[in-house]
């Protein structure tokens, strides 16, 4: 099991830099022709059908969910590396894309303003909580994977609570939502400016 | 994370626009990736070699590409006009080991996409990915200028994830290479193409012609 793991790490790592980059000018070419109402259905539905393509999960307590979620065995871990800062708290060291997004910086220039309309347009029509087009199919995918998992019987719930871009863009929850998130993460407001200094993503799953 | 979604929307986008939709897709996005990367000029040969094994052209973001520099290319008055060039791993070899661990099979319409591309383009696709990047090589070719002359890119063989293989034996006479030279070459590499001078009047053109 551990070889396996280190398997799909390794490949993790090796990511070829044609694929990522030719996969967001497959999503320009997408805003292009659909705008951003068109290109934020489209993320959606990528992170939806991706999290539905893998199998259910069923664990009998939250210390084995948890447990599994840092050891990257649960779905919701598969792309992201996980630690949990309280029983709720999950703190992703390393942003999924921030590799995507070197490359393409690298070698063609400036990442296309598109990536930012759109997740304006997300933040004003489905929830507010992303940078970038990135942080809408990374957090859309966390909730698609929560819906597979079950914790003692009850339905995972999944909640944003800030994430940092790797272009360094900060989006934290709106100050009306962050008492009550707080609340549920078991973090003051000092433990999540804390964990963002070093850190691209906290979010809750209950 | 991005690499791996795509492929699961592969067999989707190819029920809604249809393989050759997909093929149209996968097309535009290598041009504009080419495009993309801007034009480049090299003096000669040696420093464009160079240039491709120290990883500063737009060919390098496929990986480690060799110039087979002991393959050179010669026109019909025995001037160099091309080398043949070899990638080490197929670009999309770690997104399908990706797609094993996470998701499972890879979607059957990723076969089909490269069938109708085999059929309606050209005979040298293994997966629905080799349209992007064969696209964007020849694309890349067209920007870059060796001693000013403009390049063209050919694709000569290619080898999958599961260790199928493609040699376009058109065109390997076309460049007077013997396919079962570029076969061996393929236990090594999983991609080889020659990057040309546009319009060198090639041995193998001339045979045809007479």
């Amino acid at each position: 099991m551990i070889e396996e793991r280190e398997i799909h790490k390794e490949y993790e790592i090796k990511e070829n830099p044609l694929v990522d980059v030719a996969a967001y000018l497959f999503l320009e070419d997408i805003a292009d022709k659909q705008g951003a109402a068109g290109m934020n259905n489209y993320l959606i539905s990528l992170a939806t059908s991706l999290a539905k393509s893998m199998p259910e999960e069923e664990y009998k307590t939250w210390e084995d969910f948890v447990e599994s979620l840092e050891k990257g065995e649960s779905i919701i871990s598969t792309f992201e590396s996980v630690r949990a800062k309280t029983n709720h708290c999950m703190v992703t060291h390393k942003c999924p894309f921030e590799r995507g997004w070197k490359e393409y910086t690298k070698r063609i220039g400036d990442f296309a303003r598109v990536h930012k309309e759109v997740a304006d347009y997300y933040n004003s029509t489905v929830k507010p909580g992303v940078n970038d087009t990135q942080c809408i199919i990374c957090q859309t995918f966390r909730a698609a994977a929560a819906e597979r998992i079950t914790v003692a019987k009850k339905r995972l719930k999944y909640a944003q609570l800030a994430a940092v871009a790797p272009d360094g863009s900060k989006k934290i929850a709106p100050d009306e939502w962050k008492p009550i998130l707080l609340e549920k993460a078991g973090v003051t407001n000092t433990d999540l400016n804390m964990v963002l200094r070093n850190n691209a993503c906290i979010w809750i799953l209950y | 994370m991005l690499d791996v979604a795509l492929v699961s929307l592969i067999q989707d986008m190819s029920e809604k626009a249809g393989v050759e939709g997909t093929i149209q897709y996968w097309e535009r996005v290598g041009e504009s990736l080419a495009m993309r990367m801007g034009k480049e000029a090299y003096m000669g040969w040696p420093s464009f070699n160079v240039a491709l094994r120290e990883g500063r052209t737009a060919y390098s973001i496929e990986g480690d590409v060799t110039p087979l520099t002991d393959l050179a290319v010669t026109d019909v008055d025995g001037d160099v006009v091309g080398y043949i060039y070899a990638l080490k791993t197929c670009v999309f070899e770690p997104t399908m080991q990706r797609v094993r661990y996470s998701v499972g099979d890879v979607p059957q319409a990723d076969a089909a996409v490269a069938e109708e591309y085999n059929n309606s383009v050209k005979d040298t696709a293994i997966c629905n990915f080799c349209v992007i990047h064969q696209k964007f090589r020849e694309e890349v070719a067209k920007n870059i200028t060796v001693a000013d002359q403009p390049l063209e890119c050919v694709q000569l063989a290619d080898r999958g994830f599961k260790g199928e293989t493609k040699i376009a034996r058109d065109s390997l006479k076309r460049i007077g290479i013997n396919p079962e030279y570029v076969r061996s070459l393929l236990r090594n590499y999983a991609c080889v193409f020659a990057i040309l001078m546009k319009g060198a009047r090639l041995k193998g053109e001339e045979e045809v012609e007479e």
